[in-house]
């Protein structure tokens, strides 16, 4: 298994990529972009600001009523047959699969791009208990044979050209180094069709559960989702708590928004809406369903005053694709399952602050994000929010804080700032810069500010002139 | 924060208009970053506002609006900062500043910084808080009433800029916390400037204030960007935001002396690259003031 | 305790003293940007849009004839339960997973999305697995939105419904777009005016 990053690896590995990788950035702004126009388009069609109210009231309105929701999506699953588990941590829900893979005998587990997954580490969890477990969504697939994690929420593979492609393919199964796109996926196809017919167990998160139907409801272009949810004779989706949805017609605009908003579609190509186990008189479909509710810190956030907006996240990944801050370096950067602007606000909670430090500071709070967010989260504000909360529990360098002291003390004393004001004009910073604390982060890329001779304030004062 | 639509901060204010007669004093409020690297911009903006009838106080004691502080996190000396602001500008008329991102601090964090401050204190002072080029077309009305309807030219206000060709940046607190778009644009053309569209005009230059020392590489990329997409042949770049020239003209100096880009300098001369200006100094320029 | 009633308890806890928000409505027409075309247009122009092909039947004979003349040069098909018996091509069946050509029967049909609405009860592997899908509806089961046709159909759910509005897709390999992933690479919606006894 490859060194995976972890975000307090951002500050290095992002400046490492700028450094050493233009590819990398030059491959993920071009991806973004073309998401970013699709989507823009795809709002133009609708009302996007009564569409993005609804969806925000609707997450919201299940958000505070999330026992209820939970207790009745429960009751439904169960009257549909399926068997339900609840997994505080990642451990737990790793825990949980495991078991039921046990409880089948189940050597090969296919599975569906699931986000929730990566977040609690379910492939290397299953793994180490021995099984075989393939991704079958051709972006998580081309990943897993090169063991890099997903650098987008949707396209896991975005940093990844044809030529990369072309050069893992001819590596792996022999396929000619010029072979055509479709070449390549017809090869991945035929592969990946084996594993889905003698696959023991399929794995799949949930994009939405409906509370009232029990509805697990999933979004997908390839078919692997619905192939993988179908075809094995167990199924076992994780769901966040958080996915919940008050009732199956609401599907209808949440799929829709989320559509609109991930990829510039009017709708994912496939959708599966799953009610449980194949039926009396149903050719196929699995023959046992199993729904795991996972919290792992999702609880936590939900009792935060201010971070619990951000569980309204429906994982479209529009703001990814507008983040000037995101283009730079790609998902890797990050150093864990969920990046850009969402997962910077996301990591406090299901990471705990500590761990999730410096992903709160990676954003200038340019604001792009909370335009293109489809449930309208306050992201630029929840960054500060976690900032105010890493000074507050000592996660932030002293220097900061003394720094930050003195400027308020300076900022209060008018005669004081002025002073200071009046050294930084003198001091030679294009030489001293580097030497200084926090100038001297200027001072690698940037040349020194040049100050005005003299400050407006010492020349005007408060005199006015004559008009 | 209760369950509120926090996100619309960020979406376009509708900016002033609700002084029902036009405004003949101000208060000018400098903002440290202008005051020690603009000095002349500040200047620019008081002629211009003097030039169009309004008469203009500088409020002795005035320092930092605390924005950096509250970015980073730290509330409470953000706060500290915000009192002795709102302590200096009690009671003034409008107040004007040359930056977008100071206004935006303003008019969008005091009041919840601040709560209710008694003697018209934040609430008050937020309402009456203006960028310098919003507070020309919305307060002054300088476009006249149906700026926005027009099509083809705008109506003229000067021709001090006649043949000067410029790229407008636009600074995201201006652009996102207070809805400040087409304004300097438009008010720019007025004076005569050819403004030139620009790739990624609305893209994040990376200043971001302490984010640009703290992620130096990224930051720098994210100006590298801006760079590499500045239509040729162009006089000037300018925006309303201090920090983000900085930011581009430090980065595109950086670059010319490692002779690592396309290599733009300070000043403009023949044929040689952009300068980086602030729009006030441009439009006083333009106003003939 | 065990996790199901410690996680219950801190969602009671994380949300007790916070203000309800009510549930805003039914995603409805009024957030429809206004088209009144009729739904089969705004479904064969959605659906063709994303590469599905649309042929248009006065009536079951009409689909029969087709179905002849598209038929010839597939060797085998694996068909749904619930297509009509004249529907059925005269073609030997043969697994879905090594069938070229699979042929179902959808319940229902969206315009606004463009999309297919098909019922585990006619057989999920017939959808999936075929690289060729002919997919048979009604014209009268075409809804013009996706809230509509889910409210109607919600009195009956199968195990699993699929809404398919397009041949399987992906952009995965260098964002060029490339058909027939895992789900069939050419679908085709059959659509019936006038569908007669079954």
């Amino acid at each position: 298994m490859s060194e995976r990053t972890r975000p307090s690896d951002y500050g290095a590995e992002s400046a490492r990529i700028v450094r050493d990788d233009p590819g990398m950035r030059t491959s993920i702004t071009g991806a973004v972009r073309s998401k970013d126009e699709k989507r823009q388009a795809a709002w133009a069609q609708i009302d996007a600001g009564a569409w993005r109210d609804w969806a925000r009231d609707v997450k919201t309105h299940v958000l505070t009523h999330l026992d209820r929701y939970l207790e009745e999506a429960e009751d439904a699953l169960l009257r549909n047959g399926v068997t339900v588990h609840w997994a505080e941590t990642a451990a737990q829900a790793c825990d949980v699969v495991a078991r039921i893979a046990a409880d089948h005998d189940a050597r090969r587990v296919v599975k569906a791009k699931s986000m929730l997954t990566e977040e609690i580490g379910l492939n290397e969890s299953l793994e180490g208990a021995g099984l075989e477990v393939r991704e079958t969504d051709l972006g998580e697939y081309i990943i897993q044979l090169l063991d890099e994690p997903p650098s987008h929420i949707v396209g896991p593979s975005l940093h990844r050209s044809l030529e990369d492609c072309r050069q893992l393919f001819h590596e792996r199964f022999g396929t000619p180094l010029d072979a055509s796109p479709e070449a390549l996926a017809a090869t991945a196809r035929r592969i990946l069709r084996n594993d889905f017919l003698e696959a023991d167990l399929g794995v799949s998160g949930a994009n939405f559960l409906a509370a009232d139907t029990g509805t697990i409801a999933l979004i997908e272009n390839e078919g692997n989702i619905r192939i993988s949810t179908s075809i094995p004779p167990v199924h076992v989706a994780m769901v966040g708590i958080e996915k919940l949805v008050p009732r199956f017609e609401d599907l209808a605009g949440l799929i829709q928004l989320t559509a609109r908003s991930a990829t510039g579609q009017g709708i994912g190509n496939y959708v599966s809406l799953i009610q449980g186990p194949r039926r009396p008189g149903e050719r196929d479909g699995p023959d046992e369903v199993h729904v795991v509710f996972v919290d792992n810190g999702r609880t936590r956030l939900l009792a935060d005053e201010h971070a619990w907006e951000v569980l309204r996240c429906v994982r479209c990944g529009a703001c990814l694709n507008t983040c000037p801050v995101y283009r730079q370096t790609g998902g890797h950067a990050y150093g864990w399952a969920y990046s850009g602007p969402i997962g910077a606000i996301l990591a406090p909670g299901i990471l705990g602050l500590e761990a999730a430090m410096p992903l709160p500071f990676a954003s200038s709070l340019c604001g792009a994000c909370a335009e293109v967010c489809p449930v309208r989260i306050p992201i630029p504000e929840l960054l500060v929010y976690w900032r105010e909360r890493a000074v507050e529990e000592g996660l932030t360098p002293t220097v900061d804080g003394v720094a930050m002291k003195s400027w308020a003390a300076l900022a209060e004393h008018p005669g004081a700032f002025a002073l200071a004001s009046d050294l930084v004009g003198a001091l030679p910073l294009e030489r001293t810069g580097r030497k200084l604390p926090v100038l001297r982060g200027w001072m690698g890329e940037r040349a020194a500010p040049v100050p005005s001779p003299e400050r407006f304030l010492s020349t005007s004062s408060g005199k006015e002139e004559s008009t | 924060m209760p369950y509120s639509d926090a996100a619309t901060a960020h979406l376009p204010d509708e900016p002033g208009g609700d002084t029902p007669t036009r405004p003949s004093h101000v208060a000018f409020f400098a903002t440290c970053l202008a005051d020690r690297f603009f000095a002349d911009a500040c200047a620019d903006a008081v002629r211009l506002l003097e030039h169009l009838g309004v008469s203009v106080d500088v409020p002795p004691g005035q320092t930092c609006c605390g924005q950096p502080a509250y970015n980073a996190g730290h509330r409470a000396e953000a706060a500290r900062m915000a009192r002795q602001t709102a302590t200096v500008f009690a009671g003034t008329d409008q107040v004007v500043l040359p930056s977008g991102s100071c206004a935006g601090m303003v008019r969008s964090f005091y009041p919840a910084l601040l709560g209710d401050a008694a003697d018209g204190g934040a609430p008050g002072l937020a309402q009456r808080t203006h960028e310098l080029s919003s507070f020309l077309v919305h307060q002054l009305g300088v476009l006249g009433p149906n700026w926005r309807d027009q099509t083809g030219d705008p109506p003229r206000i000067g021709s001090g800029l006649d043949g000067v060709s410029v790229v407008y940046h636009h600074g995201c607190h201006a652009l996102r916390e207070l809805g400040v778009r087409d304004e300097p644009v438009a008010l720019l053309r007025a004076c005569g400037a050819d403004v030139v569209p620009w790739g990624g005009d609305t893209e994040c230059c990376g200043f971001g204030g302490l984010f640009s020392t703290k992620f130096p590489e990224v930051s720098s990329g994210m100006a590298d960007r801006k760079l590499d997409a500045l239509p040729p042949d162009i006089d000037f770049v300018t925006s309303a935001d201090g920090g983000c020239l900085l930011q581009l003209s430090g980065r595109a100096r950086h670059l010319a002396k490692t002779e690592r880009s396309p290599a733009v300098g300070p000043e403009p001369t023949a044929g040689a690259a952009p300068g980086f200006i602030h729009v006030a100094t441009l439009l006083r320029r333009g106003l003939g003031a | 305790m065990s996790p199901r009633n410690r996680i219950l308890g801190y969602v009671r806890g994380a949300t007790a003293s916070r203000p309800r928000v009510p549930h805003p409505g039914r995603f409805d027409g009024r957030f429809l940007v206004g088209d009144d075309r009729p739904p089969m247009e705004r479904f064969a122009e959605q659906f063709t849009a994303a590469g599905g092909e649309v042929e248009r039947f006065v009536d079951t004979e009409a689909a029969v004839r087709w179905l002849g003349e598209f038929t010839r040069g597939y060797e085998s098909v694996t068909v749904g339960a619930t297509v009509p018996g004249r529907l059925r091509p005269a073609l030997p069946s043969t697994c879905p997973d090594l069938a070229p050509l699979g042929v179902s029967a959808a319940v229902a049909a969206v315009a606004e999305t463009g999309s297919l609405v098909l019922d585990a009860r006619d057989g999920r592997r017939t959808q999936l697995l075929a690289p060729t899908h002919v997919v048979f509806v009604r014209e009268q089961d075409i809804h013009q939105t996706l809230v509509g046709a889910m409210v109607t159909l919600q009195p009956d759910l199968p195990s699993a419904l699929g809404l398919h509005s397009g041949p399987s897709k992906s952009a995965d390999i260098g964002q060029i777009l490339v058909r027939g992933v895992h789900g069939p690479g050419r679908i085709v919606a059959a659509v019936i005016r006038e569908a007669g006894p079954v």
